[in-house]
């Protein structure tokens, strides 16, 4: 049971690392890479803190081993935006003050930013289910939705 | 305490939706919570828990657990010699001793190398367990020849009451001989409860129930604790009062409070569920044990099953009024479940559904009741959401029954400031008839005519709406303002912002000050060097660390004129602060910077003092704050489904100091009150077990399953709060339950008094019905 | 999570391969959606964990014969919802996929995962006993087709024998005349477990029920289909009346239990209500 070497790309780098055979991908991003943006809140996917993109797509980096990601490609909240080249998400989350304890918004974000990727001009149903799999305890939501239905509007007329 | 401002212009302060300064570092995964700590030489801790509920330890062998390589500790109780049998508080049963009182109550401890060789030891540990009878049920549970809970002779724990610092004048009383497991009870009377009810038209009578249910943060309680050489503990903690958890921890552990550093990591939601300590002590004692830095952060599933969740409460109601309205007697007993440990607030239930609206006669007793589950703590306005269920469901059924508007009826019994509430206390200035009012003028409640008249595909629509409130904590505290060198403002506290009240803050000294927001900066300190500070608990952190705030600026203002007199040869009373200098009054280029003051109390020679404004106020004085929720809701009748179209609080913050931060604290606070209602339950089978120990049966609410929440502030200054400030965190935790069984109610006909408002009892209630 | 070991096949051979070898002490991992939080509360704690997700052809879905479909075992509840081959003919399967988890949950679980996890309330057991669907299971002894009605033989047991693995599932062309449904109720939206799921698939021709399917999820040990309610649909005329009765008949087939997600009177309450809701809904598919 040694540790295997795990190649993928993660953030638009090649990365390599050792991790062990039970390591989930949110540990190794977590405690071997210290890329501590994704949260564990629930270990079972129940709570969508620990999101990531994997392959595009959002999924609980805490229900895939590490070795699953071999060869594919995750970005974390760390990828999506930098400070002074914020993602419109998090700049709209930023403006309509959407973090309190702020737990819960790195997954909220991937997951919003998988959404608009998949469907730019989403509808208020198409948010909330869009986000459904993200539980809040702090906000009710009510300021996440403003927040990317606002930049629903600025990304996909970026994109236009 | 409200203070007159000498300075002539607007500052960017109070009153400005403002935006947090740790939005970007939270919109980017930089943020550091307990869990993303990872120093050289960490320990990974893993508590092994009881599987029952209530059971003789009869030997217990770790020897093979010490035996596996990458084991570093394996503790139990029998090597902590400062743990004692009888656990005045939960805090203190750090490992059960003989006996375990609760599924999940931890029996030994484990640090190892990594978390899954502390797993594996977990699986080596030896625990011979004789399985005692179970006390499941607080009903079954308060009768004489229940299985005890307690140690005999422990005292009950009324520090969570005191705490949240909410009523006086009630006592509560030591239990009784016979039944062991009340460990708290109490009676507020008034009148002739019989009498009122011979001479009543209408009697009803209902029982409410409210299960427990947990506090739901999202990140789980965790802890890194690390010792130095010369004894001194460090604890990276997850708390809501890093003060509070030093004290625990120094009690647990029989240490002086100054070898203790708590360092108040962001707190990922506490909700009163992170105020006492819980794994400070055992991970402190793995970190001595092995000599290194040892991290414990607890499941979701140890969450659920053994954190500190809301007790159940079930209160039996009877009430009586003359067919014309008039209140005549309200008869209660509230029994609150508090778990295998005492800590309920006990006399907040009792005044609540008394003191609420004027009741001539009323006799209310609360009873403490200890079961075999882990034991309760506070709850975003701890019994306020279920004791509200209960009196504001009454309330609408009794002015349903003698044919009143339900609104009226509240408005004209409502207590007002002045009278005495249940305790005799007087009601102090709040502002429950103004959100009342505000909530009856909502187009959305006078078009509920017309909304349940527009019910269609066999789906049935309604309207309601509740009031309820939170009387308002207290607690002392202090601050410090410094002017620095160039002359920007440093605030510094101890208090755990969990709210967005350190903007708040700001905003204060800000405007006591007289400068721009973007010169103040403020910080949370850990308890080596802060000023000593409360809970961020009770609604009181804006209210009483606000006024040692703007205290402390003016303070530091005051000093600053007084300097600024001196260097300009004027008097004190012609100068004022504009912008970034002291200027006298009508000569507009006789000025000094506030950098120059700043830099004159830190140069080497200088005989200027340096400006530090001080404050350390004690307070006696509340601000009850009131909130009101409408709820628009469709009910499906045949799967019990309810869909909420609206919804809208409305809540008295006295002055909002910030409204951009009140609004998320209103939405959040609702969707909270919302679960409540609607989903969220701790579930127990008859052993006491939980049976939905996951957030997939654990139901807290998602996106898709609310409407967005529209907030209406209200304003009615409190006399001694900051600039007229209430406190707003936890009033909108309080009406929803009541809110939606009234909207329900008036969709379907049907009454319900059991929460959760699930689909099953409503679909089952209808099919009933019909 | 405790210590195991991590196989890495990357095709179906050696997916057999590794199971020979390690036997009853090793797992199957697939989107791990059942697995993973099984293996972190110490309900498994296998030796040896096998990944299928380096094996391509688990996550193929291909034409099958008679313009039917083959749909590999570790397609992704995602890829059922969103896939136009599956939603064209087979939309209760589309929706059951659905309804599963949450987004992120989706992109993981697997329509194999959901199979072989075998608990009572699989969403997409009930629209696979509603689409007649077969099995294709493979082990050292080759491959062998199982009707999905004889696949589950418990409570979380499936007729898989240790060394067999789940390869994909075939579904038969239902027919232009077809409609199917898959509803479930859960307490919340999104996030949730079925207290009840019902698929129904309703064939027509000429005006009358050529075939009916009716098919339980979450009201016994295995997910189950109401023969009797069915019966009472083929060869006649699909009517509101008919349908109320199929659904009465579908409550007599339910052998629900009360348990933290609702009590045996609660759903057979529902299996009343979305037996009739499916039914009415899967009639005007097929006549669309």
């Amino acid at each position: 049971m040694a540790k295997q070497v795990l190649s993928f790309t993660v953030n638009d780098e090649p990365a390599e690392v050792l991790v062990q055979p039970w390591d989930t991908l949110l540990e190794a991003l977590r405690e071997r890479m210290g890329l501590t943006g994704p949260k564990e809140g629930c270990g079972t996917g129940d709570c969508g803190a620990c999101t990531v993109h994997f392959d595009g797509k959002p999924i609980a980096s805490c229900l895939l081993l590490a070795m699953q990601a071999r060869g594919h490609t995750v970005r974390t909240i760390e990828g999506l935006g930098k400070p002074g080249a914020l993602h419109p998400l998090q700049d709209a989350f930023i403006r309509h003050g959407v973090p309190q304890c702020g737990f819960c918004i790195p997954g909220v974000l991937m997951a919003a930013a998988a959404l608009l990727t998949e469907n730019p001009r989403p509808s208020e149903e198409e948010i909330r289910y869009g986000i459904a799999g993200n539980l809040c305890r702090c906000t009710g939501y009510t300021k996440m939705l403003a927040a990317i239905t606002e930049a629903a509007g600025a990304t996909a007329g970026r994109r236009s | 305490m409200a203070s007159v401002m000498k300075t002539t212009r607007d500052v960017k302060g109070i009153g400005l939706s403002i935006l947090r300064p740790d939005g970007p570092d939270k919109v980017t995964g930089q943020v550091q919570y307990v869990a993303d700590l990872n120093p050289r030489g960490l320990l990974h801790a893993k508590l092994l828990r009881s599987p029952y509920a209530h059971a003789k330890i009869v030997r217990i062998d770790v020897s093979r657990a010490r035996a596996l390589p990458g084991v570093r500790a394996v503790l139990t109780a029998a090597d902590i010699p400062v743990l004692k049998k009888k656990a005045p508080t939960r805090a203190h049963a750090v490992l059960a001793i003989d006996r375990v009182v609760f599924a999940g109550q931890p029996v030994a401890a484990v640090a190892a190398d990594e978390l899954a060789i502390a797993e594996e030891a977990l699986d080596l540990i030896d625990v011979q367990y004789d399985v005692l009878p179970v006390a499941a049920d607080p009903l079954e549970s308060m009768k004489p020849g229940a299985p005890p809970v307690a140690e005999l002779g422990t005292e009950a724990d009324t520090s969570e009451a005191l705490a949240h610092g909410s009523v006086a004048g009630v006592t509560t009383e030591a239990k009784s001989s016979k039944a062991v497991n009340i460990s708290q009870q109490a009676r507020l009377q008034r009148g002739d409860v019989a009498k009122g009810f011979a001479e009543s038209d209408v009697v009803i009578e209902n029982t409410y129930r409210v299960p427990m249910v947990h506090q739901g943060y999202l990140e789980p309680h965790a802890v890194l604790a690390q010792w130095d050489t010369a004894g001194n503990l460090t604890l990276w903690a997850s708390t809501q009062g890093s003060f509070n958890t030093r004290s625990e921890v120094a009690d647990v552990l029989e240490l002086p409070e100054n070898r203790i550093k708590v360092i108040p990591m962001e707190c990922g939601g506490g909700f009163g569920g992170k105020i006492r300590a819980l794994c400070e002590p055992i991970t402190a004692v793995l970190a001595r044990a092995t000599g290194r830095p040892v991290r414990y952060v607890m499941t979701r599933r140890e969450e659920l099953e053994a954190g500190m969740p809301a007790p159940q409460v079930i209160i039996k109601m009877k009430t009586g009024v003359k067919r014309d309205g008039t209140l005549m007697a309200l008869e209660a007993e509230a029994i609150l479940e508090s778990g295998a440990f005492s800590g309920a607030v006990l006399a907040v239930a009792g005044v609540f559904l008394a003191s609420l609206y004027r009741w001539p006669s009323f006799d209310v007793q609360g009873f403490e009741v200890l079961t075999h589950k882990p034991s309760i703590a506070a709850y975003r306005a701890p019994v306020a959401p279920q004791t509200i269920f209960a009196i504001d469901s009454q309330m609408e059924q009794i002015a349903k029954a003698i044919g009143v508007d339900p609104v009226e009826f509240r408005l004209r019994h409502l207590q007002r400031e002045g009278d005495k509430m249940a305790n005799n206390q007087p009601w102090l200035s709040n502002g429950a008839v103004e959100v009342l009012t505000r909530l009856a003028e909502h187009p959305l409640w006078k078009k509920r005519a017309e909304w349940k008249a527009s019910s269609k595909d066999g789906k049935l629509r309604g309207t309601g709406l509740s009031l309820g409130g939170w009387l308002g904590g207290l607690q002392p505290t202090g601050a410090t303002v410094r002017l620095n060198p160039d002359g920007t403002l440093q605030v510094l506290t101890g208090q755990v912002d969990i709210a967005g009240t350190n903007i708040a803050l700001a905003q204060i000294a800000a405007t006591a000050y007289g400068v721009d927001i973007d010169k103040v900066k403020i910080t949370t300190g850990d308890t080596d060097v802060a000023p000593m500070t409360g809970l961020s608990a009770g609604s009181k952190t804006t209210y009483t660390v606000g006024v040692a705030v703007m205290q402390a600026a003016e303070n530091a203002r005051n000093q600053t004129l007084e300097i600024a007199a001196k260097e300009l040869e004027a008097s004190v009373h012609d100068l004022e602060i504009d912008n970034d200098k002291v200027v006298v009054r009508g000569v507009p280029d006789k000025g000094i910077t506030l950098a120059s003051i700043g830099k004159k109390g830190n140069l080497y020679m200088s005989k200027v003092e340096p400006v530090l404004g001080t404050s350390h106020p004690a307070f006696s004085v509340q601000a009850p704050a009131f909130c009101g929720q409408l709820a628009r809701v469709e009910v499906d009748p045949d799967t019990g489904e309810v869909t909420l179209h609206n919804f809208v609080v409305a809540q008295d913050v006295g002055k909002a100091i910030n409204p951009l931060q009140i609004e998320g604290q209103m939405q959040g606070g609702a969707v909270q009150s919302l679960g409540m209602a609607l989903t969220e339950a701790l579930i127990y089978d008859d052993q006491a077990r939980l049976t939905n120990p996951s957030l997939l049966d654990y139901r807290k609410l998602t996106s898709a399953d609310l409407p967005s929440i529209e907030t209406i502030i209200v304003e009615k200054p409190a006399p001694h709060g900051p600039f007229g400030a209430r406190g707003v965190g936890e009033p909108p935790i309080v009406p929803a339950p009541a809110a939606i069984a009234n909207a329900i109610e008036d969709a379907t006909g049907v009454r319900l008094t059991h929460l959760p408002l699930s689909p099953e009892r409503i679909a089952l209630a209808i099919a009933a019905a019909s | 999570m405790r210590r195991f070991e991590l196989v890495l096949p990357g095709s179906v051979d050696d997916c057999v391969k590794a199971l020979a070898q390690a036997g009853p002490e090793s797992k199957l991992l697939a989107g791990g959606t059942d697995l993973l939080p099984q293996l972190k509360n110490g309900l498994l704690k296998p030796a040896r964990v096998i990944d299928l997700s380096g094996v391509p052809r688990l996550r193929a879905i291909e034409p099958g014969n008679g313009q039917g479909l083959r749909v590999g075992s570790a397609v992704t509840a995602r890829t059922l919802e969103l896939d136009r081959a599956v939603r064209a003919k087979y939309l209760s399967l589309a929706e059951s996929g659905a309804l599963v988890g949450s987004v992120q949950v989706r992109n993981l679980a697997t329509l194999g995962g959901n199979l072989c996890n075998a608990a009572p309330s699989a969403d997409m057991a009930p629209p696979l006993l509603a689409l007649d669907a077969e099995a294709v299971v493979t082990g050292p002894k080759g491959e062998r087709r199982v009707p999905i009605a004889a696949f589950f033989t418990g409570v979380r047991k499936t007729v898989l024998a240790p060394d067999e693995l789940l390869v994909e599932l075939v579904l038969p062309n239902p027919g232009a005349r077809s409609g199917g449904s898959y509803l479930r109720h859960t307490p919340r939206r999104e996030l949730d477990i079925a207290v009840v799921g019902v698929a129904s698939q309703l064939t027509l021709a000429n005006g009358v029920c050529t075939k009916a399917r009716i098919a339980l999820a979450a009201v016994a040990p295995i997910p189950l289909r109401a023969t009797a309610a069915e019966q009472a649909l083929e060869g006649q005329a699909v009517t509101p009346d008919r349908i109320k009765r199929a659904a009465d008949l579908a409550v007599e087939a339910a052998r629900p239990i009360s348990d933290q997600r609702g009590s045996a009177d609660f759903r057979r309450h529902l299996v009343r209500v979305l037996t009739r809701r499916t039914l009415t809904t899967a009639l005007a598919r097929a006549s669309a």
